[in-house]
């Protein structure tokens, strides 16, 4: 075989052809070369904020300029048309429409007002408003602890990273009432750099902990419904520190969270007539719906209160976080071909039923309550009594553990179908009890007040109700718009 | 072997007075060469981890809807857009559109909209079969072809099930907010730094 020198001798194009044909190869290579190195950076550009958002900002506003889209949805949380057959947006007032509530919360907070929740961006203006929170002022710091403030604004975060978790709770609600101004929003579930799903609350994480579960390992399926977690649970305020808990170190049923609260000697409050004390239960939505047929099935909380969604042709999840009934075609229909108002219908049917149980209980509990009452007022003493306020408790805690959730009869019809009949049980039991008080005490039958109004149930109670709305009103033309004004002074200082 | 290969190198052996300027050449071409293949993250291409497809960002898109579909906990890009009937075509195919995608990005020519070639959709089509042939035997998607379906014979399994896997709206224009998320931290580190002494700083 010749050698290539001999070959390009002969034949001197054949090297002009080698040295083009490298040229080109070698040009095809810069470009590719230089077109990744474009692409990468583009890439970087393509997904990223338009403008920089920073670690702790709390302002919605501010995110709402490079998301638009999910921003805009979530002002529309602050719409109140929507009502459905049991809940809505329109911050009923519960106690009004419920009065045996009032007999049943007795001696605590909630029998002053309870209205039923709105949107999101409502929550630091309903939380000021609300006569549980008292109407502190320059001499009295009010009632409540800036426990309180956790769950109501992405400013908790912020102040949370500086001051640390503890010192948080510790204050005052009403001292740092300047400091949160901006309701429920993006940095409570978002990572302002990726954008990703984030917990932002230590309560939720501790839990995890506490249980030898590692939150940071969640899926993004289970991340969808864990933001809501951080909230939208059953909680107590922990010692003197009103250290924000989760009480599921041994589970999350009805159940396992009674057993918690009895081995610590837990009590909310102590009722104003019968005596018992009792547990306040809040809002155990994501407990419940973990028991129902959709958890079960693999869905999370977004997958029906922030739909997907399309706008102009983009696709972006739905940050109007809603009753579902109010979006049937987006939530529901995606997966049950059934019409809107057969679905509506199934929905309705079940939460009637859940609530005719709900109702006999609370007749029961009222009557255990004021039968008890009747008992002490006789001359029963704290033995005779303790079998009675040990019912009482057990079959009240499963009565609000029911009620309290937003959406419990649908989340979970049959669980919680199955706790009202405990309940209705236990209290009956607490009332076979008290018969044998009475009988024993000759005490004469309590009759079943007249309690058709709230006001009326308010009055049986001797709550002083003008007293309370009067203050309340001097604190929100008074001191409210000073922390309106000191908040907005100190972000008037942050980068626009 | 080894004295052909010997032949050959002495055949290609250049003039004396080049030597060292084509040893030079070769060394530059090999450098450039590896950092391209180190740029370009060439040796991904061999696997089979879904994130090599999002190496150029335009398919994020494609990605997202995927990977929030019933199909992104288990199956992989190529279980779906390379042929298994063996490795040999595995990777002929796999070269062949990734030189098709390769070409196409480089020249700026890659559409709004990325739709499926008539090649891939053949694959795809097979794909859904090899699965879930077993399944549904009833229906009797073996014969379901693209070539039967091109002369109006029979439908493709999308062309019902048309959300599958990657949702309808999944343009580079119309979900512009699908970021990947490949190390998504789930909480702050302000959280994990209090964790351990009770939520004090």
């Amino acid at each position: 075989m010749k050698s290539m020198q001999d070959l390009t001798g002969k034949r001197p194009w054949l090297a002009a052809l080698f040295f083009v044909a490298t040229v080109a190869v070698g040009i095809g290579a810069g470009l590719l070369l230089s077109s990744v190195a474009t692409r990468k950076a583009e890439a970087r550009f393509a997904y990223t904020t338009r403008t920089d958002i920073a670690a702790d900002e709390s302002r919605n506003e501010i995110w709402g300029r490079s998301y638009p889209l999910e921003y805009e949805s979530w002002k529309k949380t602050e719409d109140t048309t929507f009502q459905s057959e049991f809940g809505g947006a329109r911050n009923t007032d519960l106690l009004e429409k419920d009065p045996r509530m009032v007999v049943l919360w007795a001696g605590y907070a909630f029998s002053k007002e309870y209205n039923h929740p709105h949107g999101h961006a409502w929550a630091v203006k309903d939380i000021r408003k609300i006569l549980r929170t008292g109407a502190p002022n320059d001499t009295d710091k009010g009632p409540q602890p800036a426990t309180c403030w956790t769950c109501k604004s992405p400013d908790v975060p912020r102040l949370m990273a500086k001051m640390g978790a503890a010192d948080f709770y510790h204050k005052k609600w009403s001292e740092l009432g300047p400091e949160v101004i901006n309701p429920i929003g993006c940095l409570d579930c978002h990572d302002p750099k990726t954008m990703a799903l984030r917990v932002s609350r230590p309560a939720l994480v501790e839990a995890f902990q506490r249980q030898g579960k590692d939150i940071t390992k969640a899926s993004h399926a289970e991340m969808r419904s864990l933001v809501c977690a951080q909230c939208h649970v059953e909680y107590y305020f922990k010692g003197p520190g009103k250290y924000l808990t989760f009480p599921w170190d041994s589970g999350t049923s009805v159940e396992k969270i009674e057993a918690y609260y009895d081995t610590i000697k837990f009590s909310d409050w102590t009722h104003a007539l019968s005596r018992t004390p009792l547990l306040k239960a809040q809002h155990p939505d994501y407990e419940v719906f973990q028991m129902g047929i959709h958890a079960q099935r693999g869905l999370s909380c977004a997958d029906c209160h922030m739909p997907y969604s399309t706008q102009g042709g983009q696709k972006f999840s739905d940050h109007h976080v809603q009753s579902p009934l109010n979006n049937i075609a987006n939530s529901c229909q995606v997966c049950h071909r059934q019409d809107a108002d057969e679905l509506r219908r199934n929905v309705y049917e079940r939460q009637r039923k859940v609530d005719e149980e709900n109702i006999r209980l609370e007749d029961v509990l009222v009557r255990a309550h004021l039968e008890a009452k009747a008992a002490w007022d006789h001359g029963a003493d704290s033995i005779e009594m303790a079998p009675v306020l040990a019912l009482i408790r057990r079959a009240q805690w499963r009565w609000d553990f029911a009620n309290a959730g937003h959406g419990n009869s649908f989340h979970a019809p049959v669980e919680i179908a199955r706790m009202l009949a405990h309940g209705i049980g236990f209290g009956q039991e607490a009332r076979v009890e008290l018969a044998r008080i009475f009988a024993k005490h000759q005490i004469p039958e309590v009759a079943y007040p007249d309690i058709s109004t709230k006001a009326k149930a308010q009055e049986l109670l001797g709550m002083k109700m003008d007293k309370l709305k009067a203050d309340k009103q001097v604190f929100l033309e008074k001191v409210v718009p000073q922390w309106v004004r000191a908040g907005q002074e100190r972000e008037a200082k942050l980068p626009q | 072997m080894l004295t052909r290969l010997f032949r050959l190198a002495l055949w290609l052996r250049p003039p004396p007075g080049w030597r060292w300027p084509v040893l030079g050449l070769i060394g530059l071409t090999l450098g450039l060469g590896a950092v391209i293949f180190h740029q370009s993250k060439a040796w991904s291409y061999l696997y089979d981890d879904p994130a090599a497809c999002i190496n150029c960002h335009i398919m994020v898109p494609q990605y997202t809807t995927w990977k929030h579909s019933s199909h992104g906990r288990d199956v992989t890009c190529n279980d779906c857009h390379v042929p298994h009937s063996n490795i040999a075509a595995k990777y002929f195919f796999k070269a062949k559109d990734g030189m098709r995608h390769a070409t196409l990005f480089t020249l700026g020519m890659e559409e709004q909209v990325i739709r499926i070639t008539p090649p891939s959709m053949a694959v795809v089509q097979e794909n859904c079969v090899r699965c879930h042939g077993n399944l549904n035997h009833p229906v009797g998607t073996d014969t379901a072809t693209v070539a039967r379906a091109m002369h109006g014979d029979g439908h493709l399994c999308w062309e019902c099930h048309r959300e599958v896997p990657h949702g309808r709206v999944n343009s580079l224009s119309s979900v512009p907010n699908a970021r990947v998320q490949l190390e998504a931290r789930t909480i702050p580190d302000w959280i994990r730094d209090t964790l351990a002494h009770g939520g004090r700083k």
